[in-house]
């Protein structure tokens, strides 16, 4: 897995790794760009009920039903306010050998930036606001850090659906309770 | 096509020459006379040879043709077919498909244990076989032939002609003896025996008439027809039959196993081109045939052939199956499963391109294209079933796999178990068949090994001491039900409960009802036997079967009585790709409900519920529990009172529960789309479909809505229990 994500990223010429950066929470984050498909509008998202808050819904891509999640609510933070500059994000991950693509909702789509791999460093063990697994790495822009984020764990299939059981079984608590 | 691809036919091909080799061994183990099953493990066993051969697997060919020869003497009679040989057989039949398996991965080490292994079978078989041709052969094995009711002179290879002259022969100028004569170019005529029973006493005989009729055997190496072209002047005052031998009528069933089906062969064509009957003989029972053509029952030329001895009725019955094998073999073409996907993905598409353009056409009010619109609709529709009647396949090919289950597992426990298949014709899914071959092995296995119990401990319980069990499919509702019975020991509710309670799944004081114990052996860690045989019972059954059949968007359920039996009904939906759904509206999201579960929908009265606030209505006079979609949903901004709302009533097997919506929007054809691995836990909705407006509509799981209402409904009853 991890040799996976190595190849993707610094799948480049020399050394350098192209990023793109996006807006999402009030922060600025950024993923490889060679994990991203490709970028689109918002338009119909189908609600799906019963599933965790920051599960959009589905989209329907050209005949294939893919999923959208908002990035912010699953960085543990407010729900994505959609506006105009809003859009999705489309990234392809593997799960159990199988090729998933999934949206993610952010705020806005910024550039593509390029990092030289000796300007990234291990996350720090706190202060990040953030669950440590999510961050691949910190990219060194200037004199800004940003985030850069592993969408095996942001987007993990496995994850989100074992959080999306335990909602279902919590829905029914509640209900038990009422 | 690559080398690979001609591999894997090789494989596909030898896994289907075994199983039915397998199938014909067990059949022969109740009709080990059956000489079709024979030479249908000869030609397993020889088209395996073969095909090894092309590919230069020795280690195949090395094997299987010792079995050939030796399935051959049991052809010649020189062996005779018991349980010895056949279990032996299906050692050979299981060792066979390892060495293909082994060849085709090119795993050498694996070939080389696996030689070892062939020497040992090999050897077995071979001792086998010289104990058995120490025996002599029984006589009663060999049917009663020609040669049996006229003495022993006729040999192999040799004919019996039967010459009835007709009373005008004398006087039409004919000598009967010249033809006798003449018959001695030919060959040998080795017996002449006058019958003379037909002579009338010397004062009322006529003697002009002539009253001979002679039976001749006669040997030579020539054909029906050679034969027949002696007798030629004496067709019209002569009845004449020429029978082979045995041995000759034998020759002819090989003849016709070697013909080259082509697919409009008659019957007789088929006969003539062997020579097992001559032209004029098939012009003569054609007529005969089309002079009782109105008679109510007509013969069928096979018939006629046997009736008047023409033919052996082995000949006509190999004949026979012949001409309906080229008809299979013309009807079946051998397709790429995956191909078969694409296509049927391609058709999802074109429902999904077809709703579009209605739609469009709808907005435009292109009045002039309605009708074309709804040409293409339907057409669209009967492509769409065609195409996925493609993909059914019959369930019996899955459940007779089980019989070497039972015989094995029976022979192994000591047990008598019968298996028993019914609605093995039943169609479903292919896709749906091979992923329900495990968890239905897990249950045939589990029934086995806990369910009938030793012979002596049936004896006790007053039952037979062969136990039963059945499979049995049937098509319910849009859905395929699998049913696994066995009259065996049964489930005990209270070991069930007992084990629960130690792993903290149901409370000490909770109150059960019998169904639910039940339930609960679908659990993790439930496994009541004590010990754990190498069969099943390790607790890691039941609940993976449950997830499996889930997983398929089924259900299963367990129902048994203590000393009785166990009866195991797993419900399936039939096809995975595309269904008929019925569409509808709740708040501002739409659902489609699969049509084959509405039973019908109903204008609610909204005096009626509003003021209960219950969610069940009197149907005229039925109870009916609902569910209002958009409360069991949460859809958000739902909250306006709706006045015309809609009852839509659903069942689901003996269940039947009504879907509260506000609008209807009736009939479509729906194309289930997956919703993915994230959305595996979430009960209640079985995927997305997408609608002509590019539109995501979710698609309701019936049954899985309803058990979980149900589910939520009893805790909530049990809650309230403990808090009074």
């Amino acid at each position: 897995m991890n040799q996976l994500v190595n190849v993707g990223l610094t799948n480049s010429v020399g050394d350098i790794t192209q990023y793109l950066t996006f807006q999402s929470a009030n922060d600025t984050f950024a993923i490889g760009i060679l994990d991203v498909k490709e970028i689109i509008e918002i338009e119909g998202i189908t609600r799906v009920p019963m599933m965790p808050e920051f599960l959009c819904g589905i989209i329907n891509l050209r005949g294939k039903v893919v999923p959208v999640i908002d990035l912010s609510k699953r960085l543990g933070r407010l729900s994505t306010v959609i506006s105009k500059k809003s859009c999705i994000v489309l990234v392809e991950i593997s799960h159990e050998d199988e090729q998933q693509t999934i949206g993610m909702l952010v705020d806005e789509v910024n550039e593509i930036l390029e990092i030289d791999d000796e300007h990234t460093q291990p996350p720090p063990d706190f202060g990040a606001d953030l669950r440590v697994d999510f961050i691949r790495a910190m990219g060194r822009v200037g004199e800004h850090f940003m985030i850069l984020l592993d969408i095996n764990y942001v987007l993990s299939v496995a994850d989100i659906s074992a959080i999306s059981q335990l909602n279902f079984r919590t829905a029914e608590a509640n209900d038990e309770v009422l | 096509m690559t080398a690979s691809d001609v591999q894997k036919l090789f494989m596909t091909e030898a896994e289907e020459l075994l199983t039915e080799m397998e199938d014909a061994l067990l059949s022969l183990e109740a009709d080990s006379e059956n000489i079709e099953l024979i030479n249908q493990l000869f030609r397993a066993m020889h088209t395996i040879k073969g095909a090894a051969g092309i590919f230069n697997y020795s280690a195949i060919v090395d094997f299987t043709h010792p079995i050939e020869t030796s399935i051959d003497k049991v052809r010649k009679n020189e062996l005779k077919i018991d349980c010895a040989l056949i279990a032996l057989l299906l050692k050979c039949k299981d060792h066979t498909w390892a060495l293909v398996n082994a060849a085709v991965e090119d795993d050498e080490a694996a070939l080389n244990t696996l030689s070892i292994q062939s020497q040992l079978i090999l050897t077995e078989l071979g001792r086998h076989e010289n104990i058995e041709s120490c025996f002599p052969q029984t006589i009663a094995a060999e049917p009663i032939t020609p040669e049996r009711i006229e003495g022993h002179y006729l040999d192999t290879g040799h004919w019996l002609i039967s010459l009835d002259f007709r009373a005008d022969t004398l006087r039409n100028g004919l000598d009967p003896l010249s033809f006798i004569r003449y018959l001695h170019q030919l060959g040998q005529v080795l017996e002449v025996i006058c019958l003379s029973h037909k002579l009338p006493s010397f004062e009322a005989c006529d003697f002009e008439s002539c009253f001979l009729r002679y039976r001749i055997i006669f040997a030579g190496n020539c054909t029906k027809e050679q034969i027949e072209s002696v007798f030629e002047f004496a067709q019209d005052d002569c009845d004449i039959q020429i029978l082979p031998s045995q041995k000759i009528s034998e020759s002819f069933q090989a003849l016709i196993e070697q013909l080259n089906p082509s697919e409009n062969q008659r019957l007789g064509e088929i006969l003539l081109s062997i020579g097992a009957i001559t032209e004029k003989e098939l012009a003569k029972s054609l007529h005969l045939q089309s002079d009782n053509a109105d008679d109510s029952t007509t013969k069928k030329l096979g018939e006629v052939l046997i009736a008047n001895q023409l033919v052996d009725k082995p000949v006509v019955e190999q004949a026979l199956k012949k001409q309906t094998q080229a008809r299979e073999q013309a009807q079946t073409i051998r397709v790429d499963s995956n191909r078969l996907g694409q296509l049927i993905n391609l058709v999802g598409e074109l429902v999904t391109a077809s709703a579009a353009m209605k739609v469009m056409v709808d907005r435009y009010h292109f009045l002039d294209a309605n009708d074309l619109v709804g040409c293409v609709e339907h057409l669209v529709q009967e492509i769409r079933e065609n195409a996925l009647q493609l993909r059914m396949v019959q369930i019996g090919e899955t459940f007779s796999r089980f019989r070497r289950v039972v015989r094995d597992v029976s022979n192994e426990l000591g047990k008598q178990i019968e298996l028993t298949i019914q609605g093995g014709e039943s169609e479903l899914d292919k896709i749906v068949v091979e992923k329900i071959n495990d968890p239905l092995t897990h249950l045939v296995r589990n029934a086995l090994d806990h369910g009938i119990e030793q012979p002596q401990e049936r004896i006790n319980a007053g039952k037979s001491a062969v136990g039963h069990l059945m499979l049995n499919a049937f098509h319910d509702s849009g859905h395929i039900v699998i049913e696994v019975t066995d009259d065996g020991a049964g489930l005990n509710p209270e070991r069930i409960r007992k084990k629960a309670e130690l792993l903290g799944l149901v409370d000490v004081n909770q109150v059960l009802s019998h169904a639910e114990i039940l339930r609960l052996a679908f659990e993790p860690g439930l496994s009541t036997k004590e010990k754990a045989s190498n069969l099943s019972g390790r607790g890691v059954g039941m609940d993976v079967v449950k997830r499996n059949i889930e997983a398929l968007r089924g259900s299963v359920e367990l129902d048994s009585e203590l000393g009785k039996g166990t009866k195991i009904t797993i419900t399936l939906p039939l096809t995975l790709a595309i269904i008929d759904g019925f569409m509808v509206g709740a708040a501002n999201e739409n659902y489609v409900i699969p049509l084959n579960m509405v039973e019908e929908c109903v204008e609610l009265n909204q005096g009626e519920w509003h003021e209960q606030q219950k969610n069940y209505i009197s149907l005229r006079g039925e109870l009916m529990p609902f569910i209002r979609l958009k409360s069991f949903f949460n859809i958000p901004n739902a909250n306006q009172y709706n006045h015309r709302e809609s009852l839509v009533v659903v069942r689901f097997g003996r269940t039947k529960a009504g879907i509260v919506v506000d609008k209807l929007f009736g009939e479509q054809q729906t194309v289930i789309k997956p919703l993915g691995k994230m959305f595996q836990h979430l009960k209640g909705l079985s995927g997305a479909t997408i609608l002509g407006t590019g539109d995501i509509a979710l698609i309701l799981d019936v049954q899985g809505l309803i058990t979980e209402v149900s589910i939520s409904a009893k805790k909530y009853h049990h809650v309230a229990l403990i808090d009074e």
